[in-house]
């Protein structure tokens, strides 16, 4: 049997459809539960409202990057392949590519070439899949990170704020920095989106609107990305 | 209008209604998902009769844990800080943490003007990681069955500029966010992630090294100095 004939069957479909059905349960059941907490404790529902529009607006242009970069998997292996991994799957595109491409070797076949076979694609559907156990695994032991930060900080407040400020400068420092480096339009997209996020969240402080911040990061990222590609040409 | 700067969480009730429930949930969850990973291969195997030998799935795990676990190390230690319990659940299990689910947690953070790191940080990182599992999910399945529609409608060159460049327009507009909540440790972190690149150092070590980088400056800023975040 030729592997393009089940690559995108019914079966593949269903199987994204449960790891999809549980992350997205998992995540309902989190946000109902964040959200009564916050409104048990004084938060108005504006608030709360607020946030889940900063974060649908935010939302909206990585999402469709995803599935404009996807298209390649899509189009490389099959369309419910690409769901099944990227629905709820860890890889980005990128590496689920090499993922494939490694399975083939291991498989003794060559990804993309005739002498890909059933034997290539369902070493290739395990590789991709096994691939993301380390996450799976970390995410199952949660509990175990909150209890090693307490440890680690002796639960003072102060040094929590700390590494937390810390953690999220230092992760987009170094992922700007790595981009950036790279020159031409990608220094630009980095900057343009940089300078305009600065200047946005700036601007929602000085004329009082803090509900403006919701737009924010998702015009900046736009507006980098355009002036990026006008740059680039 | 009350602003959510103002509201106290109890860390008694937080731990009993919040943590606890959401450690049930997500560990059995998560590990339904770990699970169903190998539900696609089991299925095939059913179909076909074809199932990877030990020598290909043991090869090929080889080289993917040669890419994977670097990551596996630097991840956690970089988005637990930021997203808390529940993030990290979905994080760990549904992916794309720096290009979404991280900067939505950042977006409702700011839009609420709670920090990050505190229980109040915890409760509205939650909900803007979710959230964007309510976009993202149901929006990666839409694109994947209308695959062929999605490549006609669009435009090539609105297509390369997301596949080129959103990236670093993300990373570059959550930097700046940020920058500006975390000014006084920027520079550090600028130099800390800007000399492993140009030494060529793995990424997921040099990301690792920027981190906790910056977290030994800050830690050293506060017990020395007295310099809080």
């Amino acid at each position: 049997m030729d592997w393009k004939e089940v690559a995108n069957g019914l079966w593949i479909w269903i199987c994204g459809g449960i790891t999809s059905g549980l992350g997205l349960y998992m995540a309902y059941y989190f946000y109902k539960r964040a959200v009564s907490f916050m409104h048990n404790s004084g938060v108005p529902k504006e608030e709360t409202r607020s946030m889940v529009r900063g974060a649908v607006i935010t939302a909206i242009g990585p999402v469709l990057s995803n599935i404009f970069i996807m298209i390649a998997l899509a189009v490389a292996i099959s369309p419910g392949l690409a769901f099944q991994r990227e629905g709820v799957g860890v890889g980005s595109v990128f590496t689920e590519l090499v993922q494939v491409s490694n399975a083939a070797i291991a498989a003794g076949e060559k990804f993309g070439d005739p002498s890909f076979t059933m034997k290539g694609f369902a070493a290739a559907v395990f590789i991709m899949n096994i691939a993301g156990w380390g996450w799976a695994v970390e995410a199952i032991f949660t509990r175990y990170l909150g209890k090693a930060r307490e440890k680690l900080t002796g639960g003072d407040p102060k040094l929590l704020a700390v590494i937390a400020a810390c953690s999220m400068v230092a992760v987009f420092s170094y992922y700007s920095v790595s981009n950036a480096i790279k020159g031409n339009g990608f220094l630009v997209a980095v900057v343009v989106s940089l300078l305009s996020s600065m200047f946005l969240f700036k601007l929602a402080d000085w004329m009082k609107r803090p509900h403006f911040k919701e737009w924010a990061l998702g015009i900046a990222m736009f507006v980098g990305m355009i002036a990026g590609k006008l740059y680039a040409g | 209008m009350a602003t959510v700067r103002e509201w106290h969480v109890d860390p008694v009730a937080f731990e009993r209604d919040y943590l606890k429930p959401i450690h049930r949930v997500g560990t059995i969850t998560s590990t339904l998902i770990f699970l169903a990973l190998f539900l696609p291969s089991i299925w095939l195997y059913f179909i076909t009769g074809v199932f990877p030998d030990w020598q290909t799935i043991l090869t090929g795990f080889g080289l993917a844990m040669t890419y994977a676990i670097p990551f596996y190390i630097s991840e956690p230690i970089a988005y637990y800080p930021i997203v808390g319990n529940a993030g990290w659940y979905l994080c760990g299990t549904i992916g794309n943490g720096s290009n979404l689910r991280v900067p939505c947690a950042a977006v409702a953070q700011e839009v609420a003007g709670v920090k990050e790191g505190t229980m109040e940080g915890e409760l509205v990182a939650a909900v803007g990681v979710t959230v964007s599992v309510f976009v993202s999910v149901p929006a990666i399945f839409f694109g994947a069955l209308f695959i062929n529609q999605i490549q006609q409608f669009f435009p090539a060159w609105l297509l390369d500029a997301f596949n080129r460049f959103l990236l670093p327009a993300v990373f570059g507009s959550v930097w700046g966010q940020f920058i500006l909540r975390g000014w006084k440790y920027a520079p550090f972190a600028f130099v800390l992630a800007l000399v492993p690149i140009l030494y060529k150092v793995h990424s997921a070590w040099a990301l690792v090294i920027c981190v906790l980088g910056t977290m030994v400056v800050g830690w050293a800023m506060l017990r020395f100095l007295k310099i809080e975040a």
